[in-house]
Protein backbone atom coordinates (compact mmCIF):
# COMPACT_ATOMS: atom_id res chain seq x y z
CA UNK A 1 0.00 0.00 0.00
CA UNK A 2 1.36 3.42 -0.93
CA UNK A 3 0.63 6.73 0.80
CA UNK A 4 -2.03 7.78 -1.73
CA UNK A 5 -3.97 4.54 -1.33
CA UNK A 6 -3.66 4.77 2.44
CA UNK A 7 -5.16 8.25 2.55
CA UNK A 8 -7.94 7.27 0.17
CA UNK A 9 -8.93 4.64 2.74
CA UNK A 10 -9.17 7.04 5.71
CA UNK A 11 -12.95 7.72 5.38
CA UNK A 12 -13.85 4.03 5.07
CA UNK A 13 -11.51 3.21 7.96
CA UNK A 14 -13.18 5.87 10.08
CA UNK A 15 -16.65 4.50 9.32
CA UNK A 16 -15.45 0.93 10.00
CA UNK A 17 -16.42 0.00 6.46
CA UNK A 18 -13.00 -1.29 5.46
CA UNK A 19 -12.62 -5.08 5.03
CA UNK A 20 -10.52 -6.68 7.79
CA UNK A 21 -7.55 -7.48 5.55
CA UNK A 22 -7.43 -3.98 4.08
CA UNK A 23 -7.78 -2.55 7.58
CA UNK A 24 -4.77 -4.56 8.74
CA UNK A 25 -2.72 -3.34 5.77
CA UNK A 26 -3.66 0.26 6.51
CA UNK A 27 -2.76 -0.12 10.19
CA UNK A 28 0.61 -1.56 9.21
CA UNK A 29 1.22 1.35 6.81
CA UNK A 30 0.31 3.92 9.46
CA UNK A 31 2.70 2.19 11.85
CA UNK A 32 5.65 2.61 9.54
CA UNK A 33 4.87 5.87 7.65
CA UNK A 34 5.21 8.91 9.90
CA UNK A 35 3.70 11.30 7.30
CA UNK A 36 0.55 9.23 6.85
CA UNK A 37 0.25 8.74 10.60
CA UNK A 38 0.34 12.52 11.06
CA UNK A 39 -2.13 13.00 8.21
CA UNK A 40 -4.50 10.54 9.87
CA UNK A 41 -4.37 12.44 13.17
CA UNK A 42 -5.18 15.68 11.36
CA UNK A 43 -8.01 13.88 9.55
CA UNK A 44 -9.31 12.60 12.91
CA UNK A 45 -9.82 16.17 14.17
CA UNK A 46 -12.60 16.91 11.68
CA UNK A 47 -13.76 13.40 10.86
CA UNK A 48 -16.37 13.29 13.65
CA UNK A 49 -18.34 15.87 11.64
CA UNK A 50 -17.22 15.30 8.07
CA UNK A 51 -17.09 11.51 8.02
CA UNK A 52 -19.24 10.29 10.84
CA UNK A 53 -21.97 7.78 10.20
CA UNK A 54 -25.55 9.00 10.31
CA UNK A 55 -26.23 7.58 13.79
CA UNK A 56 -23.68 9.76 15.54
CA UNK A 57 -24.96 12.95 13.99
CA UNK A 58 -28.56 12.11 14.66
CA UNK A 59 -27.71 11.37 18.27
CA UNK A 60 -26.02 14.75 18.53
CA UNK A 61 -29.18 16.38 17.22
CA UNK A 62 -31.42 14.50 19.61
CA UNK A 63 -34.85 13.08 18.93
CA UNK A 64 -37.60 15.44 17.85
CA UNK A 65 -40.55 15.02 15.62
CA UNK A 66 -40.03 16.49 12.20
CA UNK A 67 -42.97 18.66 11.37
CA UNK A 68 -43.49 19.33 7.74
CA UNK A 69 -45.60 22.45 7.68
CA UNK A 70 -44.95 23.82 4.23
CA UNK A 71 -48.40 25.29 3.90
CA UNK A 72 -48.28 27.20 7.15
CA UNK A 73 -44.71 28.27 6.75
CA UNK A 74 -44.63 29.00 3.06
CA UNK A 75 -45.57 32.60 3.69
CA UNK A 76 -43.46 32.92 6.82
CA UNK A 77 -39.97 34.44 6.76
CA UNK A 78 -37.04 32.03 6.43
CA UNK A 79 -34.83 30.67 9.18
CA UNK A 80 -33.98 33.90 10.94
CA UNK A 81 -37.00 36.03 11.65
CA UNK A 82 -35.07 39.14 12.76
CA UNK A 83 -33.21 39.16 9.45
CA UNK A 84 -36.51 38.79 7.61
CA UNK A 85 -38.08 41.58 9.66
CA UNK A 86 -35.12 43.82 8.92
CA UNK A 87 -35.47 43.19 5.20
CA UNK A 88 -39.22 43.77 5.30
CA UNK A 89 -38.68 47.04 7.16
CA UNK A 90 -36.15 48.22 4.55
CA UNK A 91 -38.51 47.25 1.74
CA UNK A 92 -41.35 49.20 3.39
CA UNK A 93 -39.14 52.31 3.80
CA UNK A 94 -38.01 52.08 0.18
CA UNK A 95 -41.55 51.74 -1.14
CA UNK A 96 -42.72 54.67 1.04
CA UNK A 97 -39.92 56.85 -0.35
CA UNK A 98 -40.76 55.86 -3.91
CA UNK A 99 -44.44 56.66 -3.29
CA UNK A 100 -43.64 60.10 -1.83
CA UNK A 101 -41.27 60.93 -4.70
CA UNK A 102 -43.77 59.79 -7.33
CA UNK A 103 -46.70 61.70 -5.82
CA UNK A 104 -44.62 64.92 -5.42
CA UNK A 105 -43.53 64.65 -9.02
CA UNK A 106 -47.09 64.15 -10.20
CA UNK A 107 -48.32 67.14 -8.11
CA UNK A 108 -45.58 69.45 -9.41
CA UNK A 109 -46.24 68.39 -12.98
CA UNK A 110 -49.96 69.14 -12.62
CA UNK A 111 -49.59 72.54 -10.88
CA UNK A 112 -46.64 74.01 -12.84
CA UNK A 113 -47.57 76.95 -15.18
CA UNK A 114 -47.37 76.08 -18.81
CA UNK A 115 -44.93 78.36 -20.53
CA UNK A 116 -42.28 78.00 -23.15
CA UNK A 117 -38.60 78.15 -22.36
CA UNK A 118 -38.12 81.48 -24.09
CA UNK A 119 -41.05 83.00 -22.09
CA UNK A 120 -39.56 81.72 -18.91
CA UNK A 121 -36.18 83.23 -19.75
CA UNK A 122 -37.72 86.61 -20.69
CA UNK A 123 -39.74 86.70 -17.47
CA UNK A 124 -36.74 85.89 -15.37
CA UNK A 125 -34.71 88.63 -17.12
CA UNK A 126 -37.52 91.17 -16.54
CA UNK A 127 -37.67 90.21 -12.89
CA UNK A 128 -33.94 90.71 -12.42
CA UNK A 129 -34.10 94.15 -14.14
CA UNK A 130 -37.01 95.10 -11.87
CA UNK A 131 -35.01 94.06 -8.82
CA UNK A 132 -32.16 96.39 -9.97
CA UNK A 133 -34.20 99.49 -10.90
CA UNK A 134 -37.33 99.22 -8.80
CA UNK A 135 -40.83 98.40 -9.90
CA UNK A 136 -40.72 100.79 -12.94
CA UNK A 137 -38.31 100.19 -15.74
CA UNK A 138 -36.00 103.21 -16.41
CA UNK A 139 -37.00 105.50 -19.32
CA UNK A 140 -33.88 106.04 -21.36
CA UNK A 141 -35.18 109.37 -22.99
CA UNK A 142 -35.84 111.02 -19.53
CA UNK A 143 -32.41 110.07 -18.36
CA UNK A 144 -30.84 111.67 -21.36
CA UNK A 145 -32.97 114.88 -20.97
CA UNK A 146 -32.15 115.17 -17.22
CA UNK B 1 -45.77 -1.96 0.92
CA UNK B 2 -43.88 -1.01 -2.24
CA UNK B 3 -42.50 2.50 -2.12
CA UNK B 4 -43.28 4.61 -5.14
CA UNK B 5 -40.40 6.11 -7.13
CA UNK B 6 -39.50 9.77 -6.66
CA UNK B 7 -40.60 10.74 -10.18
CA UNK B 8 -44.09 9.41 -9.58
CA UNK B 9 -44.42 11.30 -6.30
CA UNK B 10 -43.13 14.48 -7.93
CA UNK B 11 -45.71 14.19 -10.71
CA UNK B 12 -48.46 13.74 -8.12
CA UNK B 13 -47.19 16.68 -6.07
CA UNK B 14 -47.17 18.86 -9.19
CA UNK B 15 -50.75 17.89 -9.90
CA UNK B 16 -51.71 19.24 -6.48
CA UNK B 17 -51.44 16.25 -4.16
CA UNK B 18 -49.48 17.63 -1.22
CA UNK B 19 -49.50 14.20 0.47
CA UNK B 20 -47.19 12.98 -2.29
CA UNK B 21 -44.72 15.72 -1.47
CA UNK B 22 -44.94 14.88 2.24
CA UNK B 23 -43.97 11.31 1.41
CA UNK B 24 -41.08 12.60 -0.66
CA UNK B 25 -39.96 14.86 2.18
CA UNK B 26 -40.10 12.04 4.71
CA UNK B 27 -38.01 9.86 2.44
CA UNK B 28 -35.24 12.43 1.98
CA UNK B 29 -35.43 14.03 5.40
CA UNK B 30 -32.65 12.01 7.16
CA UNK B 31 -30.14 12.84 4.46
CA UNK B 32 -31.09 16.52 4.39
CA UNK B 33 -30.91 16.83 8.19
CA UNK B 34 -27.57 15.05 8.30
CA UNK B 35 -26.13 17.45 5.74
CA UNK B 36 -27.41 20.46 7.72
CA UNK B 37 -25.82 19.03 10.87
CA UNK B 38 -22.47 18.97 9.13
CA UNK B 39 -22.78 22.72 8.57
CA UNK B 40 -24.17 23.69 11.97
CA UNK B 41 -23.48 22.21 15.37
CA UNK B 42 -26.71 23.62 16.81
CA UNK B 43 -29.37 20.96 16.18
CA UNK B 44 -32.17 23.55 16.22
CA UNK B 45 -30.57 25.54 13.41
CA UNK B 46 -29.92 22.36 11.45
CA UNK B 47 -33.52 21.25 11.82
CA UNK B 48 -34.91 24.66 10.87
CA UNK B 49 -32.73 24.70 7.77
CA UNK B 50 -33.90 21.22 6.81
CA UNK B 51 -37.50 22.37 7.02
CA UNK B 52 -36.72 25.50 5.07
CA UNK B 53 -35.12 23.34 2.40
CA UNK B 54 -38.33 21.36 1.91
CA UNK B 55 -40.39 24.55 1.81
CA UNK B 56 -38.16 25.87 -0.97
CA UNK B 57 -38.23 22.55 -2.75
CA UNK B 58 -42.02 22.53 -2.65
CA UNK B 59 -42.21 26.12 -3.90
CA UNK B 60 -39.78 25.42 -6.74
CA UNK B 61 -40.86 21.91 -7.65
CA UNK B 62 -42.04 23.05 -11.08
CA UNK B 63 -38.42 23.99 -11.93
CA UNK B 64 -37.14 20.49 -11.19
CA UNK B 65 -35.85 18.68 -14.28
CA UNK B 66 -36.42 14.95 -14.54
CA UNK B 67 -33.02 14.14 -15.98
CA UNK B 68 -31.36 14.97 -12.63
CA UNK B 69 -31.88 12.80 -9.54
CA UNK B 70 -34.22 14.41 -7.05
CA UNK B 71 -31.72 13.82 -4.22
CA UNK B 72 -29.07 15.81 -6.06
CA UNK B 73 -31.48 18.66 -6.72
CA UNK B 74 -32.42 18.71 -3.06
CA UNK B 75 -28.78 18.61 -2.02
CA UNK B 76 -28.06 21.70 -4.13
CA UNK B 77 -30.89 23.52 -2.33
CA UNK B 78 -29.58 22.48 1.11
CA UNK B 79 -25.99 23.46 0.43
CA UNK B 80 -26.98 26.84 -0.99
CA UNK B 81 -29.26 27.43 1.97
CA UNK B 82 -26.57 26.48 4.49
CA UNK B 83 -23.97 28.53 2.64
CA UNK B 84 -26.23 31.60 2.71
CA UNK B 85 -26.81 31.05 6.42
CA UNK B 86 -23.06 30.77 7.06
CA UNK B 87 -22.47 34.01 5.20
CA UNK B 88 -25.29 35.71 7.03
CA UNK B 89 -23.82 34.75 10.39
CA UNK B 90 -20.43 36.10 9.25
CA UNK B 91 -18.81 36.07 12.66
CA UNK B 92 -16.25 33.34 12.83
CA UNK B 93 -13.09 32.97 14.89
CA UNK B 94 -9.97 33.46 12.77
CA UNK B 95 -7.99 31.03 14.87
CA UNK B 96 -8.99 28.06 16.93
CA UNK B 97 -7.78 29.36 20.25
CA UNK B 98 -9.52 29.89 23.50
CA UNK B 99 -10.84 27.74 26.24
CA UNK B 100 -11.23 24.05 25.97
CA UNK B 101 -13.09 21.82 28.34
CA UNK B 102 -11.28 19.00 30.11
CA UNK B 103 -12.90 16.31 27.90
CA UNK B 104 -11.86 18.27 24.79
CA UNK B 105 -8.26 18.39 25.98
CA UNK B 106 -8.40 14.67 26.75
CA UNK B 107 -9.67 14.01 23.25
CA UNK B 108 -6.83 16.09 21.76
CA UNK B 109 -4.30 14.08 23.77
CA UNK B 110 -5.89 10.85 22.63
CA UNK B 111 -5.73 11.92 18.97
CA UNK B 112 -2.07 12.84 19.43
CA UNK B 113 -0.97 9.71 21.25
CA UNK B 114 -3.33 6.73 20.77
CA UNK B 115 -3.22 4.25 17.92
CA UNK B 116 -5.50 4.86 14.89
CA UNK B 117 -7.72 1.94 15.95
CA UNK B 118 -8.19 3.44 19.43
CA UNK B 119 -8.99 6.86 17.97
CA UNK B 120 -11.70 5.43 15.71
CA UNK B 121 -13.17 3.33 18.52
CA UNK B 122 -13.32 6.29 20.91
CA UNK B 123 -14.58 8.93 18.48
CA UNK B 124 -18.14 7.65 18.23
CA UNK B 125 -18.53 7.64 21.99
CA UNK B 126 -17.22 11.12 22.60
CA UNK B 127 -19.46 14.12 22.16
CA UNK B 128 -16.47 16.44 22.63
CA UNK B 129 -14.87 15.01 19.47
CA UNK B 130 -17.89 16.21 17.55
CA UNK B 131 -17.90 19.61 19.26
CA UNK B 132 -14.20 20.16 18.65
CA UNK B 133 -14.50 19.20 14.99
CA UNK B 134 -17.24 21.79 14.60
CA UNK B 135 -15.10 24.41 16.31
CA UNK B 136 -12.30 23.65 13.91
CA UNK B 137 -14.58 23.88 10.88
CA UNK B 138 -16.01 27.16 12.15
CA UNK B 139 -12.62 28.82 11.63
CA UNK B 140 -12.96 28.31 7.88
CA UNK B 141 -14.47 30.85 5.51
CA UNK B 142 -18.03 29.99 4.42
CA UNK B 143 -16.88 29.15 0.88
CA UNK B 144 -14.08 26.89 2.13
CA UNK B 145 -16.33 25.16 4.62
CA UNK B 146 -19.01 24.53 2.02
CA UNK B 147 -16.52 23.02 -0.39
CA UNK B 148 -14.99 20.78 2.30
CA UNK B 149 -18.39 19.46 3.36
CA UNK B 150 -19.57 18.85 -0.20
CA UNK B 151 -16.32 17.20 -1.22
CA UNK B 152 -15.47 15.16 1.87
CA UNK B 153 -18.85 14.37 3.37
CA UNK B 154 -20.98 14.16 0.25
CA UNK B 155 -18.28 12.79 -2.01
CA UNK B 156 -19.07 15.29 -4.74
CA UNK B 157 -16.49 16.05 -7.41
CA UNK B 158 -15.32 19.52 -8.48
CA UNK B 159 -17.73 19.71 -11.42
CA UNK B 160 -20.73 18.75 -9.30
CA UNK B 161 -19.84 21.31 -6.61
CA UNK B 162 -19.31 24.03 -9.21
CA UNK B 163 -22.68 23.23 -10.77
CA UNK B 164 -24.54 23.18 -7.46
CA UNK B 165 -23.05 26.44 -6.20
CA UNK B 166 -22.85 28.30 -9.52
CA UNK B 167 -19.08 28.74 -9.14
CA UNK B 168 -16.24 28.07 -11.55
CA UNK B 169 -14.29 24.81 -11.23
CA UNK B 170 -11.15 26.85 -10.55
CA UNK B 171 -12.81 28.54 -7.58
CA UNK B 172 -13.85 25.19 -6.15
CA UNK B 173 -10.31 23.83 -6.48
CA UNK B 174 -8.76 26.89 -4.89
CA UNK B 175 -11.25 26.83 -2.01
CA UNK B 176 -10.65 23.13 -1.39
CA UNK B 177 -6.90 23.64 -1.34
CA UNK B 178 -7.06 26.61 1.02
CA UNK B 179 -9.49 24.84 3.32
CA UNK B 180 -7.21 21.85 3.60
CA UNK B 181 -4.23 24.02 4.38
CA UNK B 182 -6.14 25.93 7.04
CA UNK B 183 -7.53 22.79 8.66
CA UNK B 184 -4.13 21.13 8.74
CA UNK B 185 -2.59 24.23 10.30
CA UNK B 186 -5.26 24.44 12.99
CA UNK B 187 -5.25 20.72 13.77
CA UNK B 188 -1.48 20.58 14.03
CA UNK B 189 -1.46 23.58 16.28
CA UNK B 190 -3.91 21.85 18.60
CA UNK B 191 -1.92 18.65 18.63
CA UNK B 192 1.32 20.48 19.33
CA UNK B 193 -0.35 21.66 22.49
CA UNK B 194 -1.35 25.26 22.01
CA UNK B 195 -4.59 24.72 23.92
CA UNK B 196 -5.67 26.21 27.19
CA UNK B 197 -7.93 24.50 29.66
CA UNK B 198 -11.23 26.15 30.50
CA UNK B 199 -11.24 27.12 34.19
Amino acid sequence: MNCFEARQDFPAFWRCELPADRRAVLNAHLGECAKCDRAFRVFAMTAPVLHSASAALSRAAGPREFTFEHRARAAAPPVNSSYGAQRRWLAMCASALIFVAASSGAYLAASAPTQSLSDALTNSQDQSVQRLFGSELPDSSDDLAG
Amino acid sequence: MVSRPDDELIADALSGQSAAFSELAMRHRPRVERLCQRFFSDPEIARDLAQECFIRAFAGLSTYRKELPFGGWLRAIVTNLCYDELRRRRRRPEELVGDFTAPEVQWMHLVSEATPEQIVAEAEQRREAHALAHRLLETLKPEDRTVVIMKDSEGMNVREIAQAMGWSAAKVKIRAFRARQAMRRQAERLQIGGHRLKP
